[in-house]
């Protein structure tokens, strides 16, 4: 793994909200088709991290740079532009519009013709849905969504509106996956299907991947590296292995009876 | 092993044997652009072409042969229906090697077995599911030379195992061999025998592990001659102009007659569902002109229909009840009159088609269907007067894996409801006097079950009569109805014998009913565990403000338990007092063929379900508590 070219990197991140400290001092790099994880108890600050690099939150110090880029003090709207998708907590879809409508709306930033030719239909507004349609199908077919095609989004069942909304995520053809908590409230089988997608979108597609996760076994099965962080404070980073064995996240996060 | 050889002629008196293989190669010399097969790629239908479709059935042939296969060969495919799993099967036979299909859902453990005891040396593998599948058990297959996996997702990069190969380079291998020996492929094919073993078709063992049924080219053939070049099923027979849709699992006879052979013989039109779950989208792009289904899928149209009006505005809704009860009435009239129109049905039907059934059949995907048929189980009469009702010429036909599913069919214009109809042409059908058990003979009885003589002793006399297992009897001397298969009946403690199956097909006549089963062998009275459809269940629910978290949370609601009891007091009162249900509890969990409750093709194991249940089961004869 070269440190020269991470897509991602936070230098020494402080973050706080009138004297709460939500982020401090978090340093952290994701190296081209890493899948990294960020592990820590409830308010432990995972989300913030997230909205610090997709340009939600404005850390009060610290570096963050996306490739190679300084990025901070941008907006939301020009990370998103640079390659920056993700998906929330709580899904944010629209729910009267269907499946392909949805993923049509992630391709949003990639489409370069005016109101006034899409309302004629013609010319270039033509030429490009094609491309879109395309690639929407493209991940249609990717994670097998055929079924659900040209249904309402809020008619489907919740682990499908979860791989919907990874499913516009991934129609910005993103540089890099923010996924926050992608297997909440999924049963088992759900949770497996989505695991399998998370590794085919870093094999397959070559995009690095940002997760923050409760579930401990999803995160040790799939994740290269883990940052463990409890309230706002960095604990350590490694591998699953390491992390596991490292005595202040036992005693952290994991609990005592673990190291039993 | 009998050999069928000496019961029946070659089916052909060309030079050379006809098979499926030289079918095609005749249909890409004759329509070379015509469109064989379509199948849906990001979203948009794709054509291949006969001379496309034979190229790549070549290809596969060629390849097949630079990996040593030889003639009599096993090659298994594991795989959704797709181009590919025709092209595998046909380059296997062209290459007189024998196909083995494996049902997609088959979980590794039977895959396992499958491979073990076909012993197949290739198997072709759809995709990282079913590759991992194959890896997981290779140690008891070690005959297992190659794997070939059609879809590189996470397997390409991931996986290093020497016993893979792609697709492609699958097709690249046959490329390379063909223009090293051009016309190899030809010169075996050319050589093949009637007695050629074709496919192995292994059955789905409700009881015991599954057995791989022999057919020969010359079972194939024959039931090509009967079924598709005669027409046993469709009046006229077959032809170009026809579509179908490929949905069921092709390692089952039904399908493989209706995609693979069909195709083969007639140049029937085949579209490849993209899945099984969008079957009702697919039906309603591709319009099919000839459909084949099993009773589920029958059953789940029609509670597909009376769902999607129960959720209509009131004028839509009162408009489509009454067409309904007229199309139930036309239903009435059609089976007096065995599926023939009279004035009287015609008007009504005419008058209904412009305001209900052209909409309706366009929205089920039926609007082109010329000939309708349901086969492989047992269906109530009820579903078929349904589609008969709507227009949709349905008819019940029957038939098995060991008699190349050649028996009986109902013929358009001879429909007798409640009968899997007359024997086929050229066909010997007889019950059994002592035991009532249905018997065939003909050419396309099988060649036996795969390295089981005993087995094949068991069902194949030596006068070449196949004994089905099913038990039955003639109505008015022409149509055969059957009552049950034999080991199933029931025996009351009162000495009664009763049909479970018909008490259980009405049951499932219900939208709300997805599995039942009815029990009572040597008990005082019969009872019944019914598995809930959980799309409808859930719907009916939440119409009622019902609250439910899961499968069994549903199962558990009274008001759930309420209108179950109302479904089997509606089916108790079509039977005599000793074929009632007395008490019935729901299945907490929905059957799973992974779970081991239903076989590949999603019959019920009667005995591993009573088992996993036993303690509900005795709850209603008074012992255990619930």
């Amino acid at each position: 793994m070269s440190a020269a070219s991470p897509v991602v990197q936070l230098d020494d991140v402080h973050l706080s909200f009138k004297g709460v400290k939500a982020v401090n001092g978090v340093s952290l790099h994701v190296e081209p088709g890493e899948l990294f994880a960020i592990i820590g108890p409830n308010g432990a600050g995972k989300t913030s991290l997230f909205n610090v690099i997709s340009g939600v939150y404005q850390p009060q110090e610290g570096r963050v740079r996306f490739q190679g880029q300084d990025v901070l003090g941008r907006k939301p709207s020009d990370i998103a532009r640079r390659g920056v998708a993700r998906t929330f907590q709580n899904i944010a879809l629209f729910e009267h519009l269907t499946v392909t409508d949805n993923l049509m709306l992630g391709r949003h930033q990639h489409i370069g013709y005016g109101w006034l030719s899409a309302f004629a239909w013609w010319g270039r507004a033509k030429r490009e849905e094609i491309v879109h349609r395309r690639s929407c199908e493209e991940i249609v077919d990717f994670l097998e969504l055929e079924q659900w095609r040209g249904m309402p989004v809020g008619l489907l069942p919740y682990g499908v509106q979860k791989r919907v909304e990874l499913g516009r995520a991934l129609a910005m053809e993103p540089k890099l996956l923010l996924l926050d908590e992608p297997v909440a409230g999924m049963n088992l089988e759900e949770t497996e299907d989505m695991a399998r997608f998370i590794l085919d979108i870093r094999d397959e597609l070559d995009v690095p991947i940002i997760m923050v996760e409760h579930d401990m076994g999803l995160v040790m099965d799939l994740a290269d590296r883990i940052l463990v962080v409890d309230f706002g404070t960095p604990i350590t980073t490694g591998t699953p292995d390491e992390v596991q064995r490292h005595p202040d996240v036992i005693r952290a996060y994991l609990g005592q009876e673990l190291s039993s | 092993m009998t050999t069928t050889a000496e019961r029946s002629p070659a089916p052909t008196g060309r030079t050379g044997t006809t098979t499926p293989v030289t079918r095609i190669r005749e249909h890409a010399r004759t329509r070379p652009d015509a469109v064989a097969l379509r199948d849906k790629h990001l979203g948009i239908w794709r054509e291949w072409t006969w001379t496309h479709y034979w190229d790549h059935v070549q290809l596969a042939g060629h390849a097949l042969l630079a990996l040593g296969v030889e003639p009599g060969d096993r090659i298994a495919i594991h795989s959704e229906n797709r181009p590919e799993w025709l092209v595998s099967d046909m380059g296997a036979m062209t290459v007189r090697a024998a196909s083995v299909g494996i049902y997609p859902t088959n979980p590794a453990a039977e895959v396992a077995y499958l491979l073990e005891d076909s012993g197949a040396r290739v198997l072709i593998a759809e995709d990282q599911e079913q590759v991992d599948k194959a890896l997981e058990v290779l140690d008891r297959a070690p005959q297992l030379e190659r794997i070939v996996y059609v879809e590189p997702r996470g397997i390409r990069g991931r996986y290093t195992h020497e016993k893979l190969m792609s697709w492609e380079e699958f097709l690249e291998l046959g490329e390379k061999h063909r223009s090293a020996h051009p016309g190899a492929v030809d010169a075996v094919a050319d050589a093949a025998e009637p007695d050629d073993l074709a496919t192995l078709i292994y059955t789905s063992g409700t009881t015991g592990p599954p057995k791989g049924g022999m057919l020969t080219i010359r079972n194939v053939e024959f039931a090509i001659k009967v079924l598709a070049e005669e027409g046993a099923f469709t009046d006229p027979p077959p032809g170009p102009d026809d579509l179908l849709l490929s949905y069921l699992p092709l390692s089952h006879v039904a399908e493989r007659i209706f995609t693979t052979w069909f195709n083969a013989s007639s140049a029937t039109q085949v579209n490849f569902a993209e899945s099984i779950e969008t079957v009702p989208q697919n039906l309603r792009e591709v319009q099919p002109t000839v459909l084949f289904g099993v009773p589920r899928i029958w059953e789940k149209l029609m509670a597909g229909v009376e769902i999607r009006i129960a959720a209509a505005s009131r004028l839509k809704r009162a408009n489509a009840q009454l067409w309904l009860r007229v199309a139930a009435r036309i239903g009435d009239d059609l089976v007096r009159t065995g599926g023939v129109h009279t004035a009287s049905t015609r008007l009504r039907y005419a008058i209904g088609w412009v305001f209900c059934y052209r909409a309706l059949r366009e929205r089920l995907g039926m609007r082109r269907v010329r000939y309708a048929a349901s086969g492989a189980a047992p269906i109530a009469p009820e579903v078929l007067k349904f589609f008969m009702g709507l227009g949709v010429p349905m008819h019940e036909v029957y038939g098995m894996t060991e008699n190349t599913a050649i028996a009986t069919a109902n013929r358009p214009g001879r429909v007798k409801l409640g009968t899997v109809g007359e024997a086929q042409p050229g066909v010997e059908v007889r019950v059994d006097d002592a035991t009532g058990e249905i018997l065939t003979r003909h050419p396309g009885v099988f060649a036996g079950y795969w390295r089981k003589p005993e087995a094949t002793t068991a069902v194949l006399d030596g006068d070449g009569w196949l004994h089905t297992g099913d038990v039955g009897e003639w109505v008015d001397g022409t149509h055969l109805k059957i009552t049950d298969r034999m080991k199933d009946i029931i025996i009351t403690a009162g000495g009664k014998n009763i049909s479970p199956s018909q008490i259980e097909n009405e049951l499932k006549t219900s939208p709300y009913v997805k599995e039942a089963l009815v029990i009572g062998d040597g008990r005082k009275y019969l009872t019944a565990l019914v598995g809930i459809e959980l799309d409808t269940v859930g719907e009916w629910a939440q119409r009622r403000k019902l609250g439910f978290s899961t499968y069994r949370d549903l199962t558990e609601k009274p008001e759930v338990v309420d209108l179950v009891r109302s479904v089997v007091n509606d089916v108790n009162s079509r039977f005599a007092s000793v074929e009632q249900i007395k008490e019935f509890r729901l299945l907490p969990k929905e059957l799973d063929h992974e779970d081991g409750e239903l076989t590949a093709t999603q019959k019920l194991k009667r005995s591993a379900v009573t088992q996993t249940f036993e303690e509900m089961v005795e709850s209603m004869y008074g012992g255990g508590a619930r």
